[in-house]
Order: structure tokens, then sequence, then C-alpha cells
């Protein structure tokens, strides 16, 4: 271990932590992944809405589409054309968030024209004032995971055998998995359904009845990224830069070569302490919030 | 290439490595859609998303580690406990949602008192919905899945990059065999499983010999492939 190398695993870390944050608010921007089934549900049940509405694919795909895409151009231009890295980083990343707007455009006109029926509009301010934001997000995301994968391949002291696009892949695959497990219970669990009593998931028979007003006006998206910035996003930034912290932090602090099985006894230590904190969570919700006074069985809570 | 006893050996791992994925995808407690809205209880996305993201989480590792070493067990240790880190730290994150934005208490619909902690369950469960949250039950069965997937990528990755030593050919295909099985187990369970402790993981049998059949073909291919690039 030295200090050069455990600054670049602080920095993945943090670079980790932004990616997850924007890829959780590039998908409540955009409503994307388990709760925009309530959004598209929306209009069926008689409740046309102002939420942009793309499900373009589940969000690990999508993700790792856009990393990929953007460590490919990234990794193109560096070995191709000798560009400065950042650049090239920032050129990938570019790419990708145009993309991410082609097919948020087109799922959004195919969505909601397929909905005419259910009296969805179309509504083009929200295309000219929301995509981009989701773009923005997108390129944020994408250019964070191609600098991890640059920093694996080219400036760690053991350089990780992948080659950079599938690195990218992958952690791509990771961030959309963390963020459509994490983050998106706070759009679709609390956001959405705020016209529900507070303290329980969502009674089957409110299906479709998402909240469609806002403070003032009819609400938008920006308005769901607004409320998801103060914990969705942080806590998916959270999971993702622990797992990309804590996975690099034990092969970096033991060297592998001599020290494996330190590293893998250190990652075994670091699951358990999980376990034990989820516990402690577990035990604080029960005690705090109580059973429900509507259960009427036998069984003593 | 020739076809002797190390190619059969190299097809078994794949087999073996096919299989654990196609096991561990039932331990991985996710609900869905529901579970996005604490309708059920689980990590709310689908299954194969969250098996995948912690399944190549684990192949990272496992690649880095055999890019220093080959020691098969350390190859093998190091893809589940980096599966195992993110599998974790996605729940860990998850729980944090469920108990201090959506405010509720943790409970399973399908069992009455946690086989773990002995916790009763039903008087947890808010009206209308099938449970919510990531109690500890659900908890140990995603981590014990998260990292039979992110062993058996491991068992894929391995003979693979024996066989034609190049890393990113066989981690594409380590990737495409892993997304094959953890779909079809993903079929089995229907979308939405609770853990060991749900009835339908008593159908993990019927997966079981699809993914063989899917991981034989698989491996058959897979060997032929001896590089080039």
């Amino acid at each position: 271990m030295d200090a050069f190398s455990m600054g670049l695993i602080a920095a993945m870390g943090a670079l980790a932590t932004v990616a997850g944050a924007s890829e959780d608010i590039e998908s409540d921007v955009g409503s994307q992944s388990n709760p925009n089934s309530q959004v598209q549900l929306a209009a069926q049940v008689g409740n046309p809405h102002r939420i942009y509405n793309k499900a373009i694919s589940g969000e690990p795909p999508a993700n790792a589409l856009w990393a990929a895409t953007a460590a490919m151009v990234a990794y193109t231009l560096i070995t191709a054309f000798q560009m400065p890295a950042l650049f090239a980083l920032v050129a990938g990343a570019s790419v990708a968030a145009l993309f991410n707007g082609v097919f948020s455009m087109s799922a959004y006109f195919g969505r909601n024209s397929s909905q005419r029926r259910f009296n969805q509009w179309v509504y083009l301010d929200i295309v000219r004032y929301t995509t981009p934001s989701i773009m923005a997000h997108a390129w944020i995301t994408s250019f964070c995971i191609a600098t991890i994968s640059y920093i694996m391949v080219y400036m760690l002291p053991i350089p990780h055998p992948f080659p950079m696009p599938i690195i990218a892949l992958i952690w791509g695959l990771a961030v959309g998995a963390i963020g459509s497990s994490v983050g998106d219970i706070h759009y679709g669990g609390e956001r959405e359904f705020q016209n529900r009593q507070f303290g329980c998931g969502l009674n089957t028979m409110l299906s479709g009845q998402i909240v469609r007003k806002a403070e003032a006006g009819l609400r938008n998206s920006i308005d769901n990224a607004w409320f998801c910035t103060k914990f969705g996003g942080p806590a998916t930034g959270m999971g993702f830069g622990l797992t990309v912290f804590l996975d690099n932090w034990r092969t970096t602090v033991f060297d592998p070569v001599t020290q494996a099985s330190l590293a893998i006894a250190m990652g075994i230590f670091f699951i358990i302490v999980m376990v034990v904190y989820n516990l402690y969570i577990e035990k604080s919700a029960r005690r705090k919030y109580g059973p429900y006074p509507e259960y009427k069985g036998d069984i003593a809570a | 290439m020739n076809f002797d006893i190390n190619t059969i050996v190299y097809i078994l791992e794949i087999l073996v490595g096919g299989l654990l994925v196609g096991i561990g995808v039932h331990f991985v407690p996710v609900g869905g859609a529901p579970a996005a809205m604490a309708q059920a209880t689980g990590i709310g996305t689908g299954t194969v998303q969250l098996a995948a993201g912690s399944g190549l989480t684990g192949l990272l590792a496992a690649g880095f580690m055999m890019s220093v070493t080959d020691n098969l067990w350390l190859i093998l240790a190091s893809g589940a406990v980096g599966a195992g880190i993110m599998m974790g730290s996605t729940m860990l994150t998850g729980s944090w949602i469920y108990a201090y934005a959506v405010g509720a208490p943790f409970a399973s619909a399908k069992v009455n008192y946690d086989p773990i902690t002995g916790f009763s369950q039903p008087p947890y469960v808010a009206p209308g919905t099938v449970g919510q949250g990531i109690p500890t039950i659900c908890f140990v069965s995603g981590l014990i899945g998260g990292m039979m997937g992110g062993l058996g990528g491991a068992m894929i990755y391995y003979p693979l990059y024996l066989i034609n030593g190049n890393a990113a050919l066989s981690a594409m295909f380590a990737i495409g065999i892993f997304l094959v099985n953890a779909v079809i187990a993903s079929w089995n369970i229907q979308g939405t499983i609770e853990g060991f402790h749900d009835p339908k993981f008593k159908k993990w049998p019927f997966a079981f010999r699809a993914c063989a059949i899917a991981s034989i073909l698989l491996a058959l291919a897979a060997v032929l492939i001896t590089g080039g690039a």
C-alpha cells in the first residue's frame, strides 16, 4: 500500500458516490424503472399527469449502455488518437448523454402517445425542459463511471486485466441495480404516494393514484427530482460508493499477491458488519413504529 | 483445439458455475415493482438485474485476483466476497430508505416468525400489502445468493481464461453465461421471491435441470472459442 494508490481508491469512492446519486436522480427525473409502473398505470385509471415517462429498459442495462458507450469512446480516443484522458472521458460522456437524450425522447413520445385513449397528452414543454436535465444527470453518471474504469485500468499499481469498456459495463450494471434497489423506493414508496397514510407501504387499492398536484400548480418530474435529492439520491450514492470503495480498499491495503487471504477475510468482516447493522435498523424500526393497529390476528407483536 | 481430459474438466467447471448462478438467484429476496412501493418484502428491483449487478461485481474482483495469482480457491473466494459486499451495501442502504423515508417496520408475509431472529411478522405487515423492507432472514438469504452468484461467475471465468488467455473475451462470455442462467432461474420463481424461507424456493430443482442443460450447451460453445483477439 502506498499513499498514491490509497488516494486513487478514495477518489474512486468519491466518484462512485456521485455516480450513484446522479444515477438515481436521472431515473427519478425521467421516471424510469419500477416506480414508473404506477406512472404508466395512472393515466389508465383516469389520472392523466405531467410526469415524464421513459421506461427505456430496466435501469441496469440502460446504465450499462451509457457507461460502456462513454468508456468505449474515451478508450478509442485515448488509444487511437492519443487524446488527453480528461478530454477523452468528457467526450465519451457527452456521446453517452446524447444517446440517453434520443432514447428518453422517443420513450416519452411513444409511451404517452400510446395512451391517447386514456386522455394522456404529450406535453412538449415537458420534453423541452426535462430532457436536458435527464441528459445532464446521465452525463455525470457515465463520466464518473468511465473515470473509475480509467483509474482501474491505467492508474492503479496493479492494473485490472479487463479493458475499460467491460469494466464500465459491469459498474454500469451495478450502479443501475443499486439505483433501482435503493433510490427508487424513495421515489415510488414515498414521493409518488404522499396522499396516503404515512408509515406503511402502498395499499394495493391505491395503485395508480399518484400525486399529481405540486406545492404550486401541477407536479412534474423536476419537482420529484428535488424531493428525491434529499435522501434517495444520496443513499444510492452511499450504496454504490461503499461497493466500489470497500471492494477496492481491501485489495489495496492488503497486497493481493502476498496477503490475498487477508483481503478476503476483510471482505467477510465487512459483510458481517452489514448484517449486524441491518439487524440494528430492523430492531429500532420495530421498537419505534410498533405494530399496525389494524392487525387482528393471534400472533403477539 | 485438442479435445482432451482438460476440456472436459473446463466444461464441468462452467456447468457448476452456471448451476451456482441459477440456484443463487433463488436466494436473492426481490420483490419487483411492488417492493419499490413498499408493497412487498424484499429489494425493489428485478431478479436478474440484482443478481447480475452483484455477480458481475464479483467477476471484477475474481478477474483482478486471477491476474495476480493462479490459486483457484483465492479466485473463487474473491469473487464471492466481492459480490457479497455489493449485495450487502445495496440491501443496507435500501433498509435506510424503508426505515427512515417510508417509515415502515420490516416484515415478511410468508412466515409468522423470522427463522433467524424469532421476531413475529404478521403484526408488522401494513394493511393491503404483503410485507415490506428487508428482515434479517431476507438479508442473510440475499447475501448467500449474491455470494453464490459471485462464486458462479468466477467459476465460469476461470476455465475460460485458461482456455483462451484473453481477459476481455473470457469476461464477455462469463457475463453472457451468467445472464442466461439468471434469466432461467428468474422465470422459475416468476420474478419475485423472499429468500430460502419462501415456499417458491422449493421449485429450485426445475431451475437446476434447465440451467444444467443451458450451461452444458453454452460450455460446449465457449470452450471451442480459443481466442484470436
